[in-house]
């Protein structure tokens, strides 16, 4: 279709007004708001919608405001390969006239409502409505992205460059598949219509079914249980037929020994009577033997009472004596232990005594052998006071010994040796100064043939007096030396003196002696430590003097004065601890001190008399024990006997109180009847007894004979029996009756028959769900592969629109531009730059642009067949900016190359950008 | 009248023996197994009570039958209602039905309306309107029903009898007067038929045959089989007075017995209206299902018919599609035609002529295309996708 020019005349506010079109290429019509842009689409809508004679109210909206006349379109417009002329006149004057030229240059023209019809037939049969509404924009329609999936031409278009077969006869197919699945299925895949409606009635016949068997079953239930009620209940009845039988044979017996029964029961009367009397007088008698009885054995018991008191009463008095008795000897074993227990105290006074005695002995022993080794002490130490050498003396001594030797040894070597002899007669007389002979003093005068070597480091005369004088001098040095000598002499003088010893070997002897009494020493402190280890013996043996009492201070003083001689014997000088108690007395010998003791004076003497006293002491205080247990015997024995003599004294008064009552009783009942006829009236009472028993043996014979005891109780039990039979009966009778009702009623309901018609129900309901079920299966199927099989197929038709869209966008957003389209063929998602985006987050201006590029797209693509329609667009790009305005008016102008392209609009400078744009300028 | 169809024909057994001395007979009917409420599913809810209203309509005819015959009596051998609790109505038509004979009438309680408690028969629903000239048989003690006939029976007292469900009836008999005539009526299976499938205790059919051949019993009146059956000379199954399932042989007659001295002559009388049919076909081409479409035009009686198909083969999609509309309009016709799930296996074979002639491209052939395929490979669900998808291609082409 092409739209070649388009007349309003008295539409709206427009009174007349033609615009023309360019067949191919994009045209701009330009007119400010209210002017009637919209209007020409409009009118072209209204021309193929409405005949002339329309009152719809679209009609009555396009009649000029206060104007009584008639609104005319006339448009001029291509279709296949016809030109039309349309025009069209509503409300007043209504009329309508179409012309048309064929290809071939034929013209026809209808007029009237066969005008308006045969200018529709035409529009539809060229004019696919989808692509029409998709590609016309209206006002306010330039954001909406169009979905093309069902415009016929674009699918035909894109199958034809895609190279997927025409799928032109498939159109139809699918809204009957959808219909068809649409019956059975809702979209989400739930069952619907006729289709749920039969699972629903399935499922209430399903139920009352299922209640009608149950309720059958119940029946059945029913039928069973009366039939073995049934059984029951005539077994039962038998039973108890039976046993009535029975019952009434056991009646008629009965009856029968009753008369038996009551006989007994008169003669068990009258035994009952005499066997009371006799009871009765037995009592009597037996009281009586009581009361005999009792006075008798009271008065015995008087008797031996009495006898009892006399005795007890004599064992009392003897039981007083007793313990008189036991407590003299009590008192004399007391006596006995007193004196056994002073003998026990001397006896160990004695031993103690002797034991004292023997450790003074030794203490006094101990104390001599201490004065002894005390003495040696003081003598070790006066030895070792005496002795001035000690180790370094000796040592110094020693040196100066050998300085002598050595210097007499320089000197002998620096001094003239003179060698005198004598030979003659004569004396030779040797003096001078500084001589020395060596070992030998020099001696002044020689003897015969004495000779003397003389060393002379002085001056040395040898005379014969007379005769001769020889005067040898010493050199020089001969006066050193000979002083060495005698300094070294003088030193060794010294120590010998300052020792006290002639010579260095006196010395040493006198040191071994120092050693030896030191080594003394030591030994006898030892012992004196040893001694005095236990304490002083002194003050041991001044308490036990003391204590022995014997030896008075004399004795003591004595006996120490005796031990004290030994003690400072050789050791003048020496002051003794002992000296300190030295007395006049001195001479007193220890031998002659005694203890005067009267008792043994040996310790095992006297310990032996000790342990005799003791076993004395413990025998008497054994006895003592035995005393005064037998006292206490005798005493509590004594209480106890006096205690039982009171006890039967007043037994033996009571025994004699009960004697008298016992008698006077006895004479009451004696008053009343005599003994003998006590015993008459009891053996006539039992004669009388005897005689009953015996009549009673003979009925109870015949009782026994008839089993007259036992039918009763035989016919309680069979009555008993009968009775619960009889109960068990009714129970049973109740039940069937009950459960007989109840079956009554299900036959008056037809149970039977309801269980039958419900499953008949259910049956047809069922197969009826199973068909529908089928079918429903079916066109699930058939719809299923169907949309799965387009969804594919349109998959592949996208690409030919998708790729268009994409070379018409790139040309304005660049070479990233790309676009993914959904099944219904619409752009769902852009890339641009890397980023991928839904359409719905693109910028408004985005989506315009979007849009009007997918338009172009699709008319691009339509563009070729005969079904092609002019794009429209009333009013777009208003979101653009002037960068875009550029790129998108290039496009809008290369897209009128391949087809006709309308832009209505107010804004003129939004399309300035439009090459080759043909410009109509519409005025108010 | 529309008892004038007597026709034996199609008796297993018709042996007729020709009576010489009729002078001292009697004659009387035999029915049995009328189970007055039965229901079947297959008749759909008007074929229903059609056959319901059929089944009592051939009651009536039996009283047809007795007056044409000049039978004495009518003797009905169990079953004659289908369950001791059917609904009221189908009591009084019953009983309706039963005045309509015009000579006395003897039932016989069976299995399916046994005289256990709660039994119909003691049901003051029938005790109110049995009919006056109607026994009921509710013991064994001999029922002179004319002079010199006498009726025992062995009714049914439970529905699981312990033992032969016959014997009590004759068990303590002896040899009948004579002169006089004896009749047993018994419901059960033979041994002998049941083919020892009986879960129930079968009837001896040997001490049957001793009893009539010592002359304690002349004739042998058994129910239970719906179909017309000679056990011997003097032992009958009547059959069901109607058809009940396609499986009976001989079904919808009355005996007409009548008893001689020393000799027997047994006549099934058609009483029953309608038929029930198993058909069998094959169908692979056109030619096969026209000639199905011929068997169906050649059937009488169709409105009082029931079919059941049992069906093998394939068919090209538009030969199924004509097979359903086919057996959907017959059904119409018919009282029903069934086709009987259990030996239908006629199976959709689309060639691609058949696609082709639906000149779908794109999308829809190549579902179309799958969906054969998935048939061929054995999914039985895509044949009726294929069917249907054929079907709606071709309406909307």
């Amino acid at each position: 279709m092409r739209l070649l020019s388009l007349a309003l005349r008295d539409f709206r506010g427009v009174r007349d007004r033609i615009v023309r079109f360019p067949a191919l290429g994009t045209t701009v019509v330009v007119g400010d708001n209210e002017v009637g842009k919209s209007s020409l689409v409009e009118a072209f809508g209204l021309v193929f919608d409405l005949p002339d004679d329309s009152k719809s109210t679209r009609i009555r909206d396009i009649q000029p405001v206060g104007q009584d006349v008639g609104p005319e379109v006339t448009v001029e417009l291509t279709l296949g390969n016809r030109e039309l002329s349309y025009t069209k006149r509503w409300l007043k004057n209504r009329s309508t006239e179409l012309a048309v030229v064929e290809a071939d240059g034929r013209r026809r023209s209808w007029t009237g409502r066969e005008a308006h019809n045969e200018a529709e037939r035409l529009f539809r049969q060229h004019v696919d409505p989808v692509l029409w509404q998709t590609l016309m924009v209206s006002q306010g329609q330039s954001l909406v992205l169009p979905t093309p999936a069902d415009a016929e031409p674009l699918i035909t278009a894109v199958t034809a460059e895609s190279g997927t077969p025409v799928d032109g006869a498939s159109m139809p197919l699918v809204t009957a598949v959808e219909h068809e699945y649409l019956r059975y299925w809702t979209r989400g895949g739930r069952a619907t219509g006729d289709f749920a409606r039969s699972e629903k009635a399935v499922a209430t016949a399903e139920l009352t079914a299922a209640q009608a068997l149950k309720a059958m079953e119940e029946v059945q239930q029913d039928i069973r249980r009366a039939e073995r009620l049934t059984l029951d209940l005539q077994d039962v009845t038998g039973r108890l037929t039976d046993h009535l039988t029975s019952v009434e044979e056991l009646r008629e017996r009965k009856k029968a020994t009753d008369e038996i029964l009551l006989r007994r029961d008169s003669v068990r009367h009258r035994a009952e009577t005499a066997r009371a009397r006799l009871e009765n007088h037995t009592r009597t008698r037996v009281e009586r033997e009581r009361l005999l009885d009792e006075a008798e054995r009271f008065a015995k018991i008087d008797a031996e009472l009495a006898e009892r008191r006399s005795d007890a009463e004599t064992v009392a008095r003897t039981a007083v004596e007793s313990v008189h008795a036991a407590e003299a000897a009590l008192a004399e074993v007391v006596e006995l232990k007193d004196a056994r227990r002073t003998d026990v105290q001397e006896a160990e006074r004695q031993v103690s005594e002797l034991m004292d005695r023997a450790e003074l002995d030794r203490l006094l022993g101990q104390q001599a052998e201490l004065v002894d080794v005390r003495a040696r002490i003081a003598a070790a130490g006066t030895v070792l006071d005496r002795i001035k050498v000690d180790d370094a003396l000796v040592v110094a001594l020693e040196s100066a010994r050998a300085e002598v030797v050595e210097a007499r040894a320089a000197l002998a070597a620096g001094v003239p040796e003179v060698s005198v002899r004598r030979l003659g007669a004569e004396p030779v007389e040797l003096s001078g100064t500084g001589l020395d002979g060596g070992a030998r003093e020099v001696p002044s005068e020689l003897g015969f043939d004495e000779s003397a070597e003389v060393l002379v480091s002085g001056e040395l005369v040898v005379g014969v007096p007379g005769q001769v004088e020889v005067t040898v001098r010493a050199g020089g040095e001969a006066a050193t030396l000979r002083s060495r000598v005698d300094e070294a002499v003088r030193r060794e003088k010294d120590l010998l003196k300052k020792a006290g010893v002639k010579d260095v070997a006196a010395a040493r002897e006198l040191l071994r002696k120092a050693d030896t009494a030191t080594a003394e020493l030591h030994e006898a402190r030892r012992t004196e430590r040893t001694l005095t280890t236990g304490g002083d013996p002194g003050e041991r043996i001044a308490v036990l003097t003391a204590r022995l009492g014997v030896g008075a201070d004399d004795d003591v003083e004595a006996e120490e004065g005796g031990g004290k001689q030994p003690a400072v014997e050789g050791v003048p000088g020496q002051m003794s601890l002992f000296e300190e108690f030295a007395s006049p007395h001195d001479t007193l010998d220890f031998e002659d001190f005694e203890v005067p003791v009267s008792a043994p004076d040996d310790l095992a003497g006297a310990q032996r008399a000790l342990e005799e006293a003791r076993d004395a002491l413990a025998e008497v205080e054994r006895l003592l024990g035995d005393a005064e247990f037998a006292a206490a015997q005798a005493r509590k024995a004594a209480d106890e006997d006096r205690s039982e003599a009171q006890q039967a004294r007043a037994r033996s008064e009571l025994a004699g109180e009960r004697l008298a009552a016992a008698v006077e009783a006895l004479e009451a009942a004696r008053d009343l009847l005599d003994d003998d006829a006590v015993s008459a009236a009891e053996a006539e009472a039992t004669g009388e007894v005897e005689a009953v028993l015996e009549e009673l043996a003979a009925v109870q014979e015949q009782a026994d004979a008839a089993g007259a005891d036992q039918i009763a109780g035989e016919l309680t039990d069979a009555l008993a029996v009968a009775a619960r039979l009889q109960g068990e009966r009714d129970t049973l009778r109740d039940a069937l009756r009950t459960t007989e009702g109840r079956l009554e009623q299900s036959g008056r309901d037809g149970l039977a028959t309801r269980r039958d018609l419900a499953e008949l129900e259910l049956a047809g309901v069922r197969a009826e769900h199973d068909s529908l079920q089928r079918r429903a299966e079916a066109a699930r199927r058939v719809h299923e592969t169907l949309s799965r099989h387009r969804a594919e197929a349109q998959t592949k038709y996208s690409e030919p629109l998708q790729s268009r869209i994409e070379s018409l966008g790139r040309s304005v957003y660049g070479p990233s531009f790309r676009v993914w389209l959904d099944d219904d063929l619409a752009v769902a998602e852009r890339e641009l730059d890397g980023a991928r985006l839904p359409v719905e987050a693109l910028s408004t201006g985005a989506q315009e642009q979007l849009a009007i590029i997918t338009r172009l797209a699709i008319s691009h693509l339509v563009s070729t067949g005969e079904s092609s329609v002019p794009v429209i667009f009333d009013d777009a790009l208003g979101w653009s900016d002037k960068a875009r305005l550029r790129d998108m008016g290039a496009l809008l102008g290369r897209a009128g190359d391949h087809g006709q392209i309308i832009i209505l609009t107010c804004m003129p400078d939004r399309y300035e950008y439009v090459p080759k744009a043909t410009f109509i300028k519409l005025d108010a | 009248m529309g008892v004038g169809v007597c026709w034996v024909a199609r008796l297993s057994a018709g042996q007729v023996s020709v009576l010489t001395a009729m002078d001292d007979s009697i004659t009387f009917l035999h029915s049995s197994d009328w189970q007055l409420g039965m229901m079947r599913r297959f008749l759909g809810p008007d074929g229903q009570a059609r056959w319901g209203q059929a089944r009592l309509d051939a009651v009536a005819r039996i009283g047809e039958v007795a007056a044409a015959t000049g039978a004495a009596f009518v003797v009905v051998t169990g079953d004659v209602f289908e369950h001791n609790q059917v609904e009221r109505q189908t009591i009084l038509r019953a009983c309706e039905a039963l005045k309509r004979i015009p000579v006395p009438v003897v039932l016989l309680p069976g299995n399916h309306d046994a005289l256990e408690p709660g039994s119909l028969w003691t049901s003051a629903q029938w005790q109110a309107h049995q009919p006056e000239q109607v026994t009921v048989l509710t013991g064994t003690e001999p029922l002179e029903i004319a002079p010199g006939v006498e009726i025992v029976g062995a009714p049914w007292r439970s529905r699981r009898p312990l033992s032969d469900p016959a014997a009590p009836g004759y068990a303590d008999l002896t040899p009948a007067e004579p002169g006089t005539t004896r009749i047993l009526l018994a419901h059960g299976q033979l041994t002998s038929l049941s083919g020892g499938m009986s879960d129930v205790p079968t009837i001896d059919q040997a001490a049957l045959e001793a009893a009539v051949a010592d002359g304690r019993l002349q004739y042998v009146g058994l129910g239970d089989r719906h179909s017309t059956t000679r056990v011997t000379d003097r032992i009958w199954f009547s059959g069901t007075q109607e058809v009940t399932s396609p499986e009976e042989d001989a079904p919808g007659n009355v005996l007409k017995v009548t008893v001689g001295a020393g000799e027997i002559e047994v006549e099934p009388v058609r009483v029953g209206a309608w038929h029930m049919v198993d058909h069998r076909v094959e169908l692979f081409d056109e030619e096969s299902l026209t000639a199905l479409e011929d068997w169906f035009a050649e059937l009488p009686e169709k409105e009082r018919t029931y079919v059941r198909l049992a069906g093998d083969g394939s068919l090209a999609l538009p030969l199924l599609s004509r097979l359903d509309a086919m057996i959907d309009a017959q059904g119409e016709v018919f009282a029903s035609v069934e086709r009987w799930a259990k030996f239908w296996t006629v199976r959709p074979a689309p060639d691609a002529a058949d696609l082709d002639a639906l000149q779908l491209s794109g999308p829809a052939r190549a579902a179309m295309e799958e969906l054969r395929q998935a048939l061929a490979g054995g999914d039985e669900g895509a044949g009726a996708a294929l069917s249907l998808m054929h079907r709606l291609a071709r309406d909307a082409g």
